[in-house]
This record gives structure tokens, C-alpha cells and sequence, in this order.
């Protein structure tokens, strides 16, 4: 049985279907968020919440988002280019 | 394994009554994520030490273990009694053992079981040895700051003891560090880097929960399979894959990572909430025992896993027989030695 996802072919999504994936992440309504949005605007993006942003992309698309760049993402935008970097959203 | 032995506090904490204290909404969040409903939490002048002697003395007198034929006592902890004497060394007191027995501690927190089993394991191969008794205790809800809710709504305190004597199965191992996250996970004052530090927060635990998820998701994969390389074997080999209990949300994601079967993970987190290393030996006389008082087992092959402060990551795959004793009690402060 193989373990882990370093086989993983990422399956690209748009920009709104990232969005989308914040949001969720971060509990909140998709309308209510976009790449302007503030971190310290989303009391879901606290601890937890980027918790739960690591493991949807790992889970998802097998990329690991470390805490040291987890860190540097202030907003929304900053969290799509991430994702952008690591392939999970096509340019 | 001779045995396998637990203690718990009595005293049990439900996180709901926690509410007034951290808000509701910052309660059920954590509830819901880290999967604690309550925890055993000690009293204050309740130790690892106590619990893991209470632990020890029952298991001594189920086997019926003289004092004088254990050769060594290994005890796994970060919450020592002292900063000196080594906490092994109380305990060896108290269990009347002979001057013949070496006694030490190892200072390792979530990866100290497999990393205790490895040591006791190696000392029986090397020879010199007849009996090892290994303890392994915590108490991290002393060490949570009243403030940090995340620390306060997950951590219990727990001790256990394991029986080893020479045997055919040595079990396989595997053990690793990084490092470089040794402040991922720490607590700053009261060591002798910063003895008396000037705020009362740093003899409080600091945790970065981002930090420890990411460690742990990127490192125990490649271990689970590190560990089946070395035995020679597949997850369908194995009965039960141990997890130290560190969060529901951590150790679910990791299952599915990893591919390990629900069923085949036990867990213990909602009821006992994370009592660091020694959740591994608890999850085992409280999940597998075939009793609910931890008597009875059936032959069972076990990868124990654990991971966390250090960071250190380490497992052990184990053959328990069915003449391995699981037990559990809850502390009683039994009288001990002056």
C-alpha cells in the first residue's frame, strides 16, 4: 500500500475556486472574501483556522504550506499567490 | 512486554465547564477541532512521579515482580520532580529496589515511548540485564498557562509502567530529530539557560500549533513507512498503529494520510485529552485490553508512534503476546516510603 501523497499530480483551480477553499477554510461566506481581504479581517484565520489551511492543501494537493510561510501571508491575495507558486492555482 | 500498567488522575475536568473562563465560541472551537471533551487532570502536588509509582507497584504485584530483580528503571519524562536528583532515583526509593539497579532518566516528551522501549530493549540484547521497569509520566496541565486556551482545554497528566524481560522479540525501531524546531514547542524559563526568567509566561509551555501540525504531517508518513521497510511488513500486518494523542484533527489527517484504517487507530483524546508520551501506553491498556479495567488481551502487533517537542518523531513496532498484562488504575495517593 502506498503511503502519502509525493505522487500527487495537482489538479489546477481557478483563482474563485481558491478563494472558495479560503473561505471555508476560515468559516466564512465566499461573497464576503476577496484577494483584498485582510487577515486580521478573518477572526477565522487565526491559529486554527491556518491549521486547517495546511491540511486542506496537503490534503488536497499534497503541498505543504510550513508555518514559516504561513506566517507571511497577511491577505487573501497573498494565500492565492502561494498557491499560484506551488501550482494548485493556474496563472 | 511483561505488562503494560497505566494511572490516571481521578479527577475528571469537562472542557464545557471551561466556558465562562475562554468564551463559548473559543471553547467549542477548540473542542470540536482538538477532539477533547474532558481531561484527567492531578492535583497540583501530584507529579509524574507519584502517578507512575502507583502505576509501577501494581504492575509489580500482578507479575509478582520481587523488588530486587529489577535490574534497571528507565523513567521517560519532562515533567521531573526536581531538576535534580534524576526523578528515577525517588522512585527507586519508593519501590525499594536494590542497589544492584540502575536507575536514570531520559528527557523526552511525545516520542518518549518507543525512544524508552528502544533503550530497555537494547539494554536486554546487550546482556547484564535480567528485568527493566519503564516509566513514563507527565503532568503537562501544570505546565499550561491559565491564559492559553489551547494549551489549557488539551493538555492531562498521566503515568505508566512497562515490564520488560529478555525475550525473542526485540521489536523494530526508528527514531529521529530535528532540531531546528526545538522552540516550536518549549518552555523557556526555569532551566538553567533562563533560571528565574522575568516574566511568569516563560515557565508557561509555548506552542506553535501551525509548526507542530506542519512537522508532523511532513515527517510521520515517511516514518510509518521507514518503520514497515524495517519489519519487513504491510499495514495490513499490522493490528493497531498506537498515535500519541496530540489533537483529533492531527491524528485523523494523518491516518488518511499515512492510509491507515479508522478502526485500526485508537483513541483516547476525547475522554482523557492529550497527556503527552505516556497517551501512547494509556490509549493501549484503554482501547485494547479486552476488559474495560485493562485485563485480558489477544496477540497483537503494534506500531506506536510518536512525535512532537524537540521536534523528535520516533516508533516502535511491537509483538505483544497474550500473556502481556494490560492494566488501569485510576491514583489513589498510596503511602509511600519515607
Amino acid at each position: 500500500m502506498s503511503i502519502g501523497a509525493e505522487n500527487m499530480t495537482i489538479k489546477s483551480i481557478s483563482t474563485q475556486q481558491a478563494i472558495a477553499l479560503l473561505a471555508e477554510a476560515f468559516m466564512v461566506p465566499t461573497e464576503s472574501v476577496s484577494l483584498n481581504t485582510r487577515r486580521e479581517d478573518l477572526p477565522g484565520w487565526d491559529s486554527m483556522g491556518a491549521l486547517v489551511l495546511i491540511a486542506e492543501l496537503d490534503e488536497r494537493f499534497g503541498v505543504l504550506l510550513s508555518a514559516e510561510e504561513s506566517r507571511k501571508l497577511h491577505s487573501i491575495g497573498d494565500a492565492v499567490h502561494f498557491m499560484e507558486r506551488n501550482g494548485i492555482v493556474s496563472r | 512486554m511483561a505488562g503494560i500498567s497505566t494511572c490516571l488522575p481521578p479527577k475528571t475536568v469537562a472542557n464545557d465547564t471551561e466556558t465562562p473562563r475562554f468564551g463559548g465560541d473559543e471553547v467549542r472551537k477548540v473542542v470540536s477541532m482538538a477532539g477533547v471533551k474532558q481531561r484527567r487532570v492531578a492535583e497540583p502536588d501530584v507529579t509524574s512521579a507519584d502517578l507512575c509509582f502507583e502505576a509501577a507497584t501494581h504492575l509489580l504485584k500482578r507479575l509478582d515482580w520481587a523488588p530486587e530483580t529489577i535490574t534497571a528503571l528507565i523513567f521517560v519524562t519532562q515533567t521531573p520532580d526536581y531538576l535534580m536528583p534524576s526523578t528515577s532515583c525517588v522512585v527507586h526509593k519508593w519501590l525499594g529496589l536494590s542497589d544492584a539497579c540502575a536507575a536514570f532518566d531520559m528527557g523526552l516528551g511525545c516520542s518518549g515511548y518507543p525512544y524508552g522501549l528502544y533503550l530497555a530493549a537494547s539494554m536486554l540484547k546487550a546482556g547484564g540485564q535480567g528485568r527493566i521497569l519503564l516509566l513514563h509520566g507527565e503532568t503537562p496541565s501544570h505546565y499550561a498557562s491559565a491564559d492559553d486556551p489551547a494549551a489549557t482545554l488539551l493538555f492531562s497528566d498521566a503515568g505508566s509502567a512497562t515490564a520488560l524481560e529478555v525475550g525473542v522479540d526485540h521489536g523494530a525501531f526508528c527514531m529521529h530529530t530535528d532540531g531546528s524546531g526545538h522552540g516550536d514547542l518549549i518552555i523557556r524559563g526555569g532551566g538553567f539557560r533562563e533560571r528565574f526568567p522575568e516574566k511568569a509566561r516563560d515557565l508557561s509551555v509555548k506552542m506553535d500549533s501551525a509548526a507542530i501540525f506542519a512537522f508532523t504531517i511532513s515527517r510521520m508518513p515517511e516514518l510509518v513507512k521507514e518503520t514497515l521497510g524495517l519489519a519487513q511488513c504491510g499495514i495490513e500486518d499490522v493490528d493497531a498503529f498506537v498515535l500519541s494523542q496530540s489533537n483529533r484533527f492531527t491524528m485523523r489527517h494523518l491516518a488518511k494520510k499515512c492510509g491507515l484504517p479508522a478502526d485500526r487507530v485508537p483513541m483516547t483524546i476525547e475522554d482523557v485529552g492529550n497527556c503527552g508520551g505516556p497517551s501512547i501506553p494509556v490509549t493501549i491498556t484503554h482501547r485494547l485490553a479486552d476488559q474495560p479495567n485493562g485485563d485480558g488481551f489477544s496477540p497483537r502487533r503494534l506500531m506506536l508512534l510518536g512525535y512532537g517537542v524537540g521536534l523528535s518523531w520516533a516508533s516502535a513496532l511491537v509483538n505483544l503476546d497474550a500473556q502481556c498484562h494490560l492494566m488501569h488504575h485510576d491514583y489513589r495517593s498510596q503511602a509511600k516510603p519515607q
